[in-house]
């Protein structure tokens, strides 16, 4: 199920979908200049969940393996950035790059035996991954600060042109992974990982390298979120394992993933727009009770969408969708 | 024989760690559910504790029963009215699901018990039995005893009781246990039930050994996904095994490296035997495998 097949068929609802989209992509584009502080840093911190969320679903949501402690390449990303920027004096792109370089051989290294397992043991051998390099990252005090973090140096400049600066550097990495995904699920790759998903097995018997097809997606992923990692280092200046190898930031990017849809282009985005926007309005007007109101959603969410937003609203609104899906179920 | 503290004082902790993550692999292992809220519910159990004791001055281990007992009612409804609702969802939406339950509870701990650390200091929490050198403080020794002998109830009590073997069944095959007439809704709201209960009996246990606040939950939470994984899931004995493994291993770690490395093995240990013997030691095929 693709949301492209929202653009099948259903002429004048295809056409206001795209004019919801150019609507959207103009807003966000010029949004800094209408648009007051508070409501920039949140806009910035959505665009990076919707970054960690495409990443969790190109290897969970098109692959089928649930890289729940994906949130280990943030970490590398974020301690890669701020370990070369503070003792080695090397720029911020440079700096992003090698975090780049460490998460993919990363991958590699790990990806070969990891993926190998599947479903839940999959997803808690990378959540042990992420622990083990977090505990790691904590004892190596010389090079990482330890518990105590690493402060980077503050950008010059006034804050009204920083928060610009990081608010459309993180929308140009929520747009280049968007495209990236959308292109690279219309190559062969994308169709070697979806056939991966849907049987691996039947998959491998087709002449699909497996193996190899798991650990690119999982290195795109990695990837993607490593750079959203190095941001982030930048845009806070003070980095701690806690806060950066957190599972909380990986939970909740999967929360985002599945509440969109999994598997679906936009799912990842529209899910880091929803819970971003709701955990705003949670820390603002309940604060005391944010947690067990995300919570509550969350539980309603599982409830009554149980497959994802993208899906349930292209169930309601475009009926070619409903149409497939009851022949599909009359195929099973 | 500081040596052999260590493998005492691992063999001890292991005990309460296996204690911990005996109702999240019965959970786990029988409905094939993440329930990321135990570590909520174990805290809930030691609050239980800590009030009781406060108020009343009462053993804290003579509150186990209280705090199982509420907690099997709390894990009993939860599942009935809320889990349960959930068919069509997949497994990954229902790690979401009680993550969501997971937040709601960390909140309501923090906002009835507050997030100050509490701890519970017994009479006899300075004594213990001395042979020679090796020390053994008498909480720890009451806490590794009630541990195993909740782990050994809970294995007569799936080896003898018919619900016992209508809950084994139910893991085997639920549709199959459908059809010889296991009422499979009522088994799993009650297999939820006594993993909660279990939960909030180890809770009981950690308040006498620990300090602890609401947020302690989580890690309480991370060391039962290794010790059930080492263990085998849903197996009961391997998740003894599991708890003396890490409780060793993590214990021989501060000695021969830093306790701050702790962690750091407990997680190796964990990827490690994911991906040498994903089943765990004592874990069979069946009980995920043919779920999975």
């Amino acid at each position: 199920m693709q949301i492209s097949r929202l653009n099948r068929g259903d002429g004048l609802r295809r056409a206001i979908f795209g004019l919801l989209c150019a609507g959207a992509a103009l807003f966000l584009i010029f949004g800094p200049f209408f648009l007051s502080a508070y409501w920039l840093r949140i806009l910035t911190q959505t665009f990076m969940f919707a970054v960690l969320a495409q990443a969790i679903n190109i290897i969970a949501g098109y692959a089928g393996y649930p890289a729940f402690g994906n949130v280990v390449f943030f970490g590398l990303g974020a301690y890669a950035t701020g370990v070369l920027v503070v003792k080695f004096n090397a720029t911020f792109i440079l700096s992003m790059m090698v975090g780049i370089g460490i998460c993919l051989f990363f991958t590699l290294i790990f990806g070969l035996p990891v993926l190998r397992l599947r479903g839940h043991y999959f997803a808690i051998a990378t959540l042990g991954l992420n622990e083990a390099t977090k505990a790691l990252t904590d004892n190596l005090t010389a090079l990482t600060g330890g518990g105590m973090g690493l402060s980077l140096p503050l950008i010059p400049g006034d804050v009204e042109t920083n928060s610009r600066f990081f608010y459309y550097m993180f929308l140009g990495t929520m747009a280049l992974c968007l495209l990236v995904t959308h292109f690279l699920m219309r190559s062969r790759f994308g169709y070697a990982i979806r056939s991966i998903r849907s049987n691996e097995r039947s998959a491998e018997g087709m002449g699909i390298n497996t193996t190899r097809y798991k650990v690119l997606a999982w290195m795109v992923s990695a990837g993607f979120t490593s750079i959203a990692g190095s941001l982030y280092a930048y845009w806070m200046s003070h980095i701690e394992p806690a806060i950066v190898f957190d599972m909380a930031i990986a939970i909740k990017a999967f929360v985002m993933f599945l509440l969109g849809g999994a598997g679906t282009l936009l799912g990842p985005i529209l899910g880091a727009f929803i819970l971003e926007t709701v955990s705003t309005f949670a820390w603002s007007h309940l604060l005391n009770y944010h947690l067990a109101t995300l919570g509550v959603i969350i539980i309603i969410i599982v409830i009554f969408m149980p497959r994802g937003v993208v899906f349930f609203l292209q169930e309601r609104f475009f009926l070619s969708s409903l149409v497939k899906k009851i022949r599909e179920e009359r195929t099973v | 024989m500081l040596f052999l503290q260590v493998l005492v004082n691992g063999l001890l902790s292991g005990g309460l760690y296996a204690s911990v993550a005996i109702g999240f692999s019965v959970i786990w292992g029988v409905m094939n559910l993440i329930n990321l809220a135990h570590g909520s519910m174990v805290i809930l159990g030691a609050y239980i504790t800590y009030y009781l004791n406060a108020s009343t001055g009462i053993d804290p281990f003579l509150t186990i029963p209280v705090s199982g007992a509420v907690l099997f009612v709390f894990g009993y409804l939860v599942q009935k009215y809320l889990i349960g609702h959930v068919i069509e969802a997949s497994v990954l939406m229902m790690l979401i699901l009680t993550f969501g339950l997971d937040m709601f509870l960390m909140n309501m701990n923090l906002r009835m018990f507050t997030a100050d650390i509490r701890s519970i200091t017994p009479v006899y929490a300075g004594l213990g039995i001395q042979l020679g050198s090796l020390r053994i403080p008498y909480t720890r020794l009451g806490v590794f005893f009630f541990a195993l002998t909740l782990t050994l109830a809970l294995y007569l009590f799936m080896k003898h009781t018919k619900l016992g073997n209508a809950i084994k069944a139910t893991s085997f095959d639920s549709d199959a246990a459908g059809l010889v007439g296991v009422n499979v809704r009522q088994v799993y709201a009650l297999t939820f039930g006594i993993g909660s209960c279990l939960a909030g009996m180890a809770g009981s246990l950690i308040s006498v050994m620990y300090s602890f606040s609401p947020i302690h939950g989580a890690g309480f939470a991370m060391k039962s996904f290794v010790v059930v994984l080492l263990g085998g899931l849903g197996s009961i004995p391997g998740a003894i095994a599991g708890g003396l493994i890490l409780g060793l291993a993590e214990n021989l770690a501060s000695v021969f490296l830093e306790a701050s490395y702790k962690d750091f093995i407990s997680f190796v240990l964990l990827v490690a035997i994911l991906v040498i013997r994903p089943r765990g030691i004592f874990g069979k095929q069946f009980y995920a495998d043919l779920k999975a």
